[in-house]
């Protein structure tokens, strides 16, 4: 898949502070990409670099091939993006905010009045359409903010932090409407510190750390590539008359009692382990209620990476 | 590219915003109405005065509005933008593709136009009271009030503009309010110093073009700034 995001080598000062030191991505056409780091690592700044709202900065942005600062139209025409808090003029409704959002975006009149009551129908907000912007909930605006990006259809959705402040039901809704997005073409680039989210959607994600993509890839590659530990989960409904053959396995933890994590070392096949801690369970006189393997997720690789103090 | 012009439709709706704002009722109502009934009350000494030629209605809602419309414009337009940014409504727009001068622009002309509205409002008004009080404006009048409407109309385009270069400098409205009041309104006499210091001959017109001159100037340095700076 070619490049439709193409950093370049990007830096970025406010201050004396250093927020993006030499960061280059490459974001492909038609994936989902998750943007993930931690506190003041330059998430925010990369997406606002590439919204252009920070114009002050060396390095080279292109989106769908044109410069963000010299073909500054050409690549806005192509992004949707939803900034972390979207501000409204006070006196719009939501009707007319997304009225002229979508037409200084090129929308047509037709297009809108198609689009609006749709998209406004899929995020429950038709009911609040002639309600003022400032009379909304915080994950209203929210959704709201998420609208006014998918109006015109873009190339690139760029979207910052886009499940903060929303209820579980909404957030399903928002994956669903990116994986859909995704099917028909848009690429997509969103920061969230909800990993499992970002797990449950991203095709590949990069972590930011001190201004500079540490790393980037699938989430199975990285996951692999750290090397992180598989885990056997257990629950015991009755337990055996001893319960020491567990350490003998691998790393053993009661999290509360009668669950247990067993870390499993470097290269152990996890199937024979499962098989011993059901035989010996039941030979020293216990029941087992649960057991089965847990594979390292996006949290797990996240936080393993930054307290391995990666990218520092 | 948007299906109208990105400054129509933004001039439109900040036209729309502002005309719908409790600000724009006291302009356009409130005051024209506390000014005649302030006028009503003034003592007859004043507003028959012979030799003097008295104080018409007219007259009196001009220097009332020489002295009120430009401050308020000023701030109406600084404390505007200077609230709207770090509410992060420039955002949305600055991510589409229009020039974000045309933000800057749409802000100056909304509230001059709205303000001039409240001008001739009440001047109207002014001038309907002396046609009911008997002394309407006769013909010898009325090419002096028109160079004082056009003047009042030069002050208000003025103080726009500075209220909009505050406005992008400043980073709180106590900040933005302080300008205007403190700083804006010694600017908006800067047309006249040429004349005042005798560099210039005294002619109205070389006054209100060297307004217009001054006026455009700084909404092209506010928008500069605007663009350049970051949201």
């Amino acid at each position: 898949m070619a490049a439709l995001v193409q950093i370049e080598n990007v830096r970025k000062k406010f201050y004396a502070q250093v927020v993006l030191d030499g960061l280059s991505l490459d974001i492909r056409e038609g994936e989902v990409f998750g943007y993930i780091g931690p506190n003041g690592a330059g998430k925010t700044t990369t997406l606002k670099i590439l919204a252009g709202l920070i114009t002050k900065f060396e390095g080279t942005v292109r989106v769908a091939g044109h410069d963000v600062l010299a073909d500054r139209n050409q690549a806005h025409a192509a992004i949707g993006f939803m900034p972390q808090a979207c501000g409204f003029q006070n006196w719009r409704t939501v009707q007319s905010a997304l009225d002229s959002l979508g037409e200084l975006s090129g929308v047509s009149d037709e297009l809108r009045a198609k689009r609006i009551p749709a998209l406004l129908e899929r995020f429950k907000l038709l009911d609040a359409r002639h309600k003022k912007v400032k009379e909304l909930s915080g994950g209203m605006t929210q959704k709201l903010g998420l609208i006014q990006a998918l109006l015109h259809e873009p190339r690139l959705l760029v979207l910052d932090e886009p499940l903060e402040g929303l209820d579980p039901p909404s957030r399903n809704l928002l994956k669903e409407i990116i994986r859909e997005r995704q099917h028909a073409g848009t690429t997509v680039l969103f920061s969230s510190h909800i990993l499992s989210d970002v797990d449950d959607v991203a095709d590949r994600i990069g972590i930011l750390n001190r201004g500079k993509i540490a790393t980037s890839g699938s989430i199975r590659e990285l996951v692999t590539d750290f090397g992180l530990p598989l885990e056997i989960e257990l629950e015991l409904a009755t337990p055996p008359a001893s319960t020491g053959f567990l350490a003998e396995l691998g790393t053993a933890t009661e999290r509360r009692p009668g669950e247990w994590r067993i870390r499993l070392a470097d290269g152990t096949a996890p199937d024979p382990v499962i098989h011993a801690v059901i035989e010996q369970t039941l030979a020293g006189g216990g029941m087992l209620r649960k057991i089965g393997l847990v594979e390292p997720d996006l949290d797990d690789l996240f936080a393993q990476y930054i307290e391995r103090g990666h990218g520092n | 590219m948007a299906t109208r012009s990105p400054t129509r439709l933004m001039l439109r709706d900040e036209l729309y915003g502002f005309a719908k704002s409790k600000v724009m009722i006291v302009l356009w109502v409130v005051l024209p109405l506390l000014a005649m009934a302030g006028y009503l009350l003034l003592p007859k000494e004043i507003t028959n005065a012979r030799g003097l030629g008295g104080l018409s209605a007219t007259a009196f809602v001009g220097f009332l509005m020489s002295s009120v419309a430009g401050t308020v414009a000023a701030l109406m337009v600084a404390v505007d933008i200077v609230s709207e940014r770090n509410r992060k409504v420039y955002e949305l727009f600055v991510i589409r593709p229009i020039r974000p001068e045309v933000i800057i622009w749409a802000k100056f002309l909304a509230v001059f136009a709205c303000v001039t509205v409240a001008c001739l409002v009440s001047l109207g008004l002014g001038i309907a009271v002396d046609a009911i009080r008997g002394s309407p404006p006769r013909g010898s009048e009325l090419y002096d009030m028109l160079k004082s409407l056009l003047s009042l109309i030069g002050v208000v385009a003025m103080s726009c503009s500075v209220g909009v270069v505050f406005g992008v400098m400043s980073r709180t409205i106590l900040v933005a309010v302080i300008l205007v009041l403190y700083v804006g309104q010694n600017l908006t006499i800067v047309p006249m110093l040429p004349v005042y210091l005798g560099w210039l001959p005294d002619q109205f017109w070389l006054v209100m073009a060297i307004t217009a001159v001054l006026t455009g100037l700084l909404v092209v340095a506010a928008s500069v700034m605007f663009r350049r700076a970051e949201l």
